[in-house]
């Protein structure tokens, strides 16, 4: 309990100190609206030219690219610590501070920073929900709420664990890997859509690996009454664990990795 | 002339150096293309478009080729802006914005050719239907390569006018993000400026996002016909002198009101 303090005074004051510069961040709170924005103006021309895609209906897609973002830019405003700044930690040998207090690296790496610029992606892909359940006309009942609630949670955990392979590489050889960004930035943009329109290798990958569509898909295919896979409702809430199981995994190797780490001394 | 030849020349040995970086980039990039694909491919199978999908495909090889085209932009001078070094720029007996336009023209032409090579390869290499087509005709690939060359000096025309705008905000986050963003969206990068609505296309192929790499691409695929070149390179012609002294304008009012950051 107390780290979740912790880590909610750091996010205060974090925020205050961005809010410093109004104009500086609306600039770049705008920004991200045009940047995301563009991603989804994307999939209202597609839409507008392609209709639907094998059995998903526009409604199911705009669904599918707004659970995707939700979850991606929550991650990102909420673990900026990981997703940003990790690298420029290493690189600059300031993790060696970390080192020296009595608190857990990656709790103190989480607190270090704090995106809300992000807010604006986060609305975009809520209007995307918003549009999806009309279009799809969605039956909200609790069981689906709660279901919603676990995929974008556990689903942040899974983005979050990708972004921690990057910063074990980053350990390991100081510079950060740009390829870890196929499974990240690429599984982002790729999971923007039912995993089922793709060749077999990338589903796979894309439910073993980095496995979007167990923990977002098929609870969002669950809600839409269209089960991916052909799985029962329960199964949906089962799914989404095997987020927190990559980040378990992940966690571990992160901290083996850690006992290497060498400073680079400036 | 000789030493803006000599300035291209350095500054296209700088970007030779980091192979090893480029090499994640290229994979990264190529595996970017392949996901894009396999959405139009699944697009195709569930509404056929008036244009063949291998189209499409070759679309998005040669935007993702290109990509390093569109981003590359100058380190040093966004660095110099902030710390006040381009004082020093100002002591050359050189026009402080061709100086800056040699180097990113050097930047971008040699970051993208060296990306361009290998993953135009493995497109080749990838069965019909994933890879990218060959030219429409001999005289398309002609056409296509000089639109090319057009939309590389006119993307970095544009650059200047970002770096321009810049100088005074000191901040690239925010206006200048934006129009990265918004030439990502309107050169064809995001989404082929083929599958916008036909309604649109005489628009955004107008704009000067469209002459940096659609209009190379749709002569290469043959979309525009050999017989109309004339006027797509006379508009990119056109866009580029139009960018230039704008940025010019841009660079020259700055200078006059320059104030220099920290000593």
């Amino acid at each position: 309990m107390n780290t979740i303090r912790l880590y909610l005074r750091s996010m205060g004051m974090l925020l205050r100190s961005q809010l410093q510069y109004p104009v500086s961040f609306f600039l770049q709170t705008l920004a991200q609206l045009v940047m995301e924005g563009g991603e989804m103006m994307a999939l209202i021309l597609v839409i507008d030219r392609f209709d639907h895609l094998h059995q998903w209906t526009s409604g199911d897609l705009f669904f599918f690219f707004g659970i995707m973002s939700v979850t991606f830019y929550l991650t990102e405003c909420f673990g900026r610590g990981v997703t940003g700044e990790f690298p420029s930690m290493v690189r600059t040998g300031r993790l060696d501070t970390l080192l020296l207090r009595p608190r857990g690296v990656l709790t103190q790496v989480l607190c270090s920073a704090v995106d809300p610029r992000r807010v604006t992606c986060i609305a975009v892909g809520v209007t995307a929900l918003v549009i999806g359940c009309r279009l799809a006309a969605v039956r909200w009942t609790f069981l689906k709420a709660l279901l919603f609630l676990e995929a974008v949670l556990l689903g942040s955990m899974l983005i979050l664990a990708l972004f921690l392979i990057e910063a074990i590489f980053c350990i390991h050889s100081v510079k950060s890997v740009e390829l870890v960004n196929a499974l990240t930035y690429g599984g982002r943009s790729a999971c923007e859509y039912p995993v089922t329109v793709y060749p077999r290798p990338l589903r796979i990958l894309f439910s073993t690996v980095a496995p979007f569509a167990l923990v977002l898909q098929v609870p969002a295919a669950a809600i839409l009454d269209k089960p991916l896979f052909g799985l029962p409702f329960w199964a949906a809430f089962l799914c989404p664990l095997s987020g927190v199981v990559i980040f378990g995994i992940i966690y571990l190797l992160f901290q083996q990795a850690m006992r290497f780490y060498r400073s680079t001394g400036s | 002339m000789k030493s803006y030849l000599s300035v291209f020349r350095l500054r296209r040995r700088m970007e030779l150096q980091y192979r090893g970086a480029m090499l994640g980039g290229i994979l990264c990039q190529m595996f970017f293309g392949l996901i894009l694909i396999a959405v139009y491919r699944a697009l195709y199978d569930s509404r056929p478009q008036p244009f063949p999908l291998s189209r499409v495909v070759t679309y998005v090889w040669l935007q993702q080729a290109f990509f390093r085209m569109l981003v590359a932009s100058d380190p040093d001078l966004l660095d110099k802006i902030r710390s006040g070094g381009i004082a020093y720029d100002l002591c050359r007996p050189l026009s402080l914005y061709g100086f800056y336009y040699v180097r990113i023209l050097a930047q971008k032409m040699m970051g993208s050719l060296m990306r361009a090579v290998p993953m135009l390869l493995f497109a080749a290499l990838l069965p019909d239907g994933w890879g990218i087509s060959l030219p429409a005709s001999p005289a398309g690939l002609l056409l296509g390569l000089t639109a090319l060359c057009l939309g590389l000096l006119c993307v970095s025309a544009l650059e200047n006018i970002t770096m321009g705008i810049t100088m005074r905000t000191l901040d690239p986050r925010g206006i200048q993000g934006m129009l990265n963003l918004l030439m990502m969206t309107f050169c064809g990068n995001i989404l082929p400026l083929t599958l916008f609505p036909d309604s649109w296309q005489p628009v955004i192929t107008f704009l000067p996002f469209a002459q940096l790499l659609d209009a190379p691409i749709r002569l290469y695929t043959g979309e525009y016909l050999p017989e109309f070149a004339p006027r797509v390179l006379a508009l990119q012609a056109g866009w580029t002198v139009l960018l230039v002294l704008l940025g010019l304008l841009l660079w020259r009012r700055n200078q006059k009101r320059l104030i220099l950051q920290g000593g």
